[in-house]
């Protein structure tokens, strides 16, 4: 974040214009890719419901699902909360993960089939919606303006 | 109407201690100051302290607590939950009821047939009845017995339930209505049609009190600067939202951050987050005080608030807010303040609280004006002026459309 443009004066501070700047370097960063993280979509899951009402609600739904669809398993850290004897469990937990990749990994890439699939299917979708909704917008523009031509000749 | 000399409060539970939540807390703190004023004031509320199990656990009958005459009335125990939450579903899902079942679902909330039938006896003797906040069907069948002389403290949120057929008609019934903030009254004033007279902010007030902004640090063993939340932890508090926030915030920053919890409900911590996050549980108002004063933010991130005493208390210890911009009220409050941020979504998040721990000078201008702030809006003297001024104020004829 930059520092705002203006000083802080005697009369205080104006925080529209510290969060209209916060929006705008947001509005930046976002375009830059900054925020193309799997941990922001993750933390983003717990506010999805104050962001339903957005217009851009779906966007950034998709944009979550983007981040989040294509699980990796392999970079899965293995930790032991209990610090007597932690090194031990590690190493036990490591080995038994060495046994279970095995079975796990062909559930594992059906999942991140089936949510590849989910995620085109839903962005198939949300594009022909907004095509459509765009036709329609101009051909009602269309047709309004068609109306008060005829008006306007009587 | 004349000047309100007996006043009668009505709360489904009496705020003694510390784990109950903001609405009782506020009508205890104005029945104490109309009281102090010099007004007659008896308090009716339940045996209730659980607000999950309505169980009746204090003795029924009229005890003297401080200046106030507090009466306790039995909780119904023959609520029918199983109606009440099929139709507290349908509402909150959004799905088709009709104005039969938000009765059914009043009736089976929390009511006290016993303080109903002491209004019916005796409500005459009281110039006014304060009551709230208005999603209990005690509070809603109370202000509909004598609708001219209730004055309703509704803590209003912009949630499902404030959209049904009877709650309108309760908030356009009602002779007065008393909300917490500006914003609070136009959310009521969007939903309903209520003459604009009949309304008044009052909220309630705070006075300044003394804090030790390195004694919550030093206690716990905290190195690094902190950011608190004070209150209820639940989902509809927002705080797994804070929990996740903090720990993307730490995981793209590396900043050192610590995020500290003081008040009552489970916290559900990943193995990563742990280390970084003190749960103080149930605190002493003086440990919250310099808990606030302490904090590098002091973040809300509830979306249904209709004051949060918390952030006003924030202020008050000079640490500035960081709250979500989805609460019409929150957002407000830092607008008139000065004194707080607000963010939509992480990205937003991310970058004001980035600002308010590199720019000290922003975040001392924020913490300044909100603790200003506070002092001129929300000092007792003043809570209690408007306070007043709203109970002798005569309420208008009430409008009979619902809109």
């Amino acid at each position: 974040m930059s520092e705002p443009a203006f000083e802080i004066g005697a009369d205080g501070i104006d925080v529209d214009r510290i969060v209209a700047e916060i929006q705008a370097t947001v509005e930046a960063k976002r375009a830059r890719g900054e925020y193309a993280d799997p941990g922001i979509a993750r933390a983003e899951l717990q506010n999805l419901a104050n962001l339903k009402d957005e217009s851009e609600f779906l966007s950034f739904y998709l944009e979550c699902l983007r981040q989040s669809a294509f699980v990796d398993i392999n970079d899965y850290e293995i930790v032991e909360r209990r610090r007597a004897m932690s090194g031990v469990l590690v190493s036990f937990k490591r080995l038994i993960w060495k046994i279970l990749k095995f079975y796990t990994y062909r559930l594992w890439s059906q999942q991140n089939q089936v949510n590849g699939l989910l995620l085109t299917a839903v962005e198939n979708l949300d594009n022909q919606y907004r095509s459509r909704i765009k036709e329609l917008e101009e051909r009602v523009h269309e047709l309004e303006g068609r109306g008060a031509d005829s008006s306007d000749s009587v | 109407m004349s000047t309100a000399e007996h006043i009668a409060f009505i709360c489904p539970r009496f705020a003694e201690g510390g784990t109950v939540g903001g609405a009782e807390t506020l009508l205890r703190a104005q029945a104490d100051h109309a009281a102090q004023a010099g007004r007659k004031v008896s308090f009716l509320t339940t045996c209730a302290k659980n607000h999950f199990t309505w169980e009746n656990e204090l003795p029924a009958g009229t005890r003297k607590i401080d200046d106030l005459d507090v009466t306790f009335f039995p909780v119904d125990q023959d609520r029918d939950i199983e109606a009440f939450l099929k139709t507290q579903n349908a509402i909150s899902r959004g799905w088709s009821y009709s104005r039969d079942d938000e009765q059914v679902w009043l009736k089976n909330s929390v009511n006290s047939r016993a303080l109903i039938e002491h209004l019916k006896e005796k409500g005459d003797q009281y110039d006014r009845i304060i009551l709230g906040p208005y999603l209990f069907g005690l509070v809603y069948f109370a202000a509909m017995l004598d609708p001219q002389r209730t004055v309703l403290v509704p803590c209003l949120h912009d949630e499902a339930f404030a959209y049904t057929q009877s709650i309108a008609e309760m908030f356009c019934a009602a002779g007065t209505l008393m909300f917490n903030t500006r914003a609070e009254q136009d959310l009521a004033c969007r939903l309903y049609e209520i003459a604009p007279e009949k309304c008044h902010v009052v909220g309630m007030g705070l006075d300044s009190f003394p804090s030790n902004p390195t004694a919550t640090a030093r206690a716990h063993g905290i190195e690094t600067p902190y950011i608190l939340y004070s209150g209820r932890r639940e989902p509809l508090k927002g705080t797994p939202l804070l929990i996740e926030y903090f720990a993307t915030f730490r995981e793209r920053t590396a900043k050192g951050l610590h995020l500290v919890f003081t008040g009552s409900g489970p916290i559900d911590l990943s193995s990563q987050v742990e280390p970084f996050v003190t749960d103080l549980g149930f605190v002493t108002e003086q440990e919250k005080r310099d808990a606030m004063a302490g904090a590098a933010c002091f973040c809300q991130p509830s979306v249904n608030e209709s004051l949060s005493i918390v952030i006003l208390e924030a202020w008050l210890a000079g640490t500035p807010c960081l709250v979500h911009a989805r609460s019409d009220v929150m957002r407000e409050q830092c607008r008139r303040s000065n004194g707080g941020l607000w963010f939509a979504n992480y990205p937003e998040f991310e970058e004001a609280l980035l600002l308010m721990l590199d720019n000290s000078k922003i975040r001392d201008a924020l913490a300044q004006s909100g603790r200003h702030f506070v002092e001129e809006e929300y000092a007792w003297s003043t809570v209690e002026k408007r306070m007043l001024s709203a109970l002798d104020a005569a309420p208008p004829t009430p409008h009979a459309a619902v809109s």
